[in-house]
């Protein structure tokens, strides 16, 4: 009788959590999109975003998960004021042209509560192409200043710009593979 | 075995290549040098900035494994893609860069791995407090730079330090402890 009980009372809490699931909003000051290059082969070039905003909403029980992030490419900043001009002209991201990249992801795989991968959509350049993030880190806790949840981690994943048609300087020796390292901290709505 | 191949080398080089035993200078190309930092945000996500700002010299004697090099830091020039983040970084909870305006490298151990160096053993000097510190590279190359027409020799080198060793304890747990430094580094021969 008792395990009936437990089990039809685990059922319905697992069914109500399921109906749930979770909206974040993603933090903007702890949330960046990096991207590393190799210079020559010599040292590593590191830029950011500055600007960007989205939305994560995800269901630990159902094990699903939806992403939409939008980034301002305007806001490339490497520390070099005259690169960070060229990689918005015409030869990189063409911000006078192109909105901006966004970064879709509707399939989100857990390694029990946490979220180890998401799998979505890279829209750059106004082309689209499938990227799989990897998480190295995730976590949720409750923010002490906002008292509430902020669900996050450290995402991962190495690109070809040129599937994007971003071929500007490959001649030159400019390399194809660049690996984006994503923050997130996204707090609960 | 290594010692003995380099003394022969230098043996044999000597009478004609006298210029080689001399200390080689590099000057620091800005544009392609930065020290990144990261550090972790309530073990959740890592929070990653710069140092945009930096002067230096490196003096490299490939044959005796030594040099001298020198990297300064100007504390204010942190970025972390927040403004109101860097304002706090620069305050005396963290940097403290009103009192202590520039961070500094000094090393003259140079560690060789045939001709790629791997590792500079120095001290590093934060608020104000010098520590020893071992920089480790995980790449290193020279090159011919097809623009600048000069040899251009640099990598990427890494320590990870304990700010409270430095002094700064605010935020702890929350902010981690360890920070990351990844040294991005280009020199230019002179």
């Amino acid at each position: 009788m008792k395990k009936v009980l437990f089990t039809l009372a685990a059922v319905s809490i697992a069914s109500m959590a399921h109906a749930e699931g979770a909206t974040y909003a993603i933090d903007p000051s702890h949330t960046f999109v990096t991207f590393e290059a190799k210079h020559f082969n010599t040292s590593t070039l590191r830029g950011r975003f500055d600007k960007k905003e989205g939305t994560v909403s995800f269901d630990r029980q159902g094990k699903t998960g939806k992403a939409e992030i939008t980034i301002d490419a305007g806001s490339i900043d490497t520390g070099v004021p005259a690169l960070d001009t060229h990689l918005k002209s015409k030869d990189f991201f063409d911000v006078a042209q192109i909105s901006g990249v966004k970064f879709v992801g509707d399939k989100f795989t857990f390694d029990g509560d946490k979220v180890s991968s998401v799998a979505g959509q890279l829209t750059m350049l106004g082309k689209t192409v499938p990227v799989t993030l990897k998480a190295d880190n995730f976590n949720c806790y409750t923010n002490p200043l906002l008292k509430r949840e902020v669900c996050g981690g450290d995402f991962e994943t190495t690109i070809a710009r040129t599937q994007w048609g971003m071929n500007y300087g490959l001649q030159y020796g400019l390399p194809d593979s660049i690996h984006l390292l994503i923050q997130v901290e996204a707090i609960k709505q | 075995m290594n010692a003995l191949r380099l003394l022969l080398v230098a043996l044999a080089c000597t009478p004609v290549m006298g210029a080689r035993a001399e200390p080689v200078n590099y000057a620091i190309d800005p544009s392609h040098t930065k020290v990144y930092w990261e550090v972790r945000h309530f073990g959740t996500s890592t929070h990653r900035g710069r140092f945009d700002t930096l002067e230096g010299s490196i003096a490299i004697d490939r044959d005796k494994g030594l040099g001298d090099v020198s990297i300064s830091i100007a504390t204010a020039s942190v970025s972390s893609g927040v403004p109101a983040l860097d304002a706090v970084l620069r305050g005396g909870s963290f940097l403290a860069s009103e009192a202590n305006p520039t961070a500094y490298f000094v090393a003259k151990q140079l560690r060789f791995d045939g001709e790629r160096l791997s590792s500079l053993r120095g001290e590093f000097t934060l608020r104000g407090v010098s520590k020893p510190l071992s920089l480790n590279a995980s790449n290193f190359a020279c090159r011919t730079d097809a623009q600048l027409k000069r040899e251009v020799c640099g990598g990427d080198f890494e320590a990870t330090i304990l700010r409270s060793d430095y002094g700064s304890t605010f935020g702890l747990p929350f902010v981690g402890d360890k920070v990351r430094l990844l040294i991005s580094i280009e020199g230019i021969r002179q």
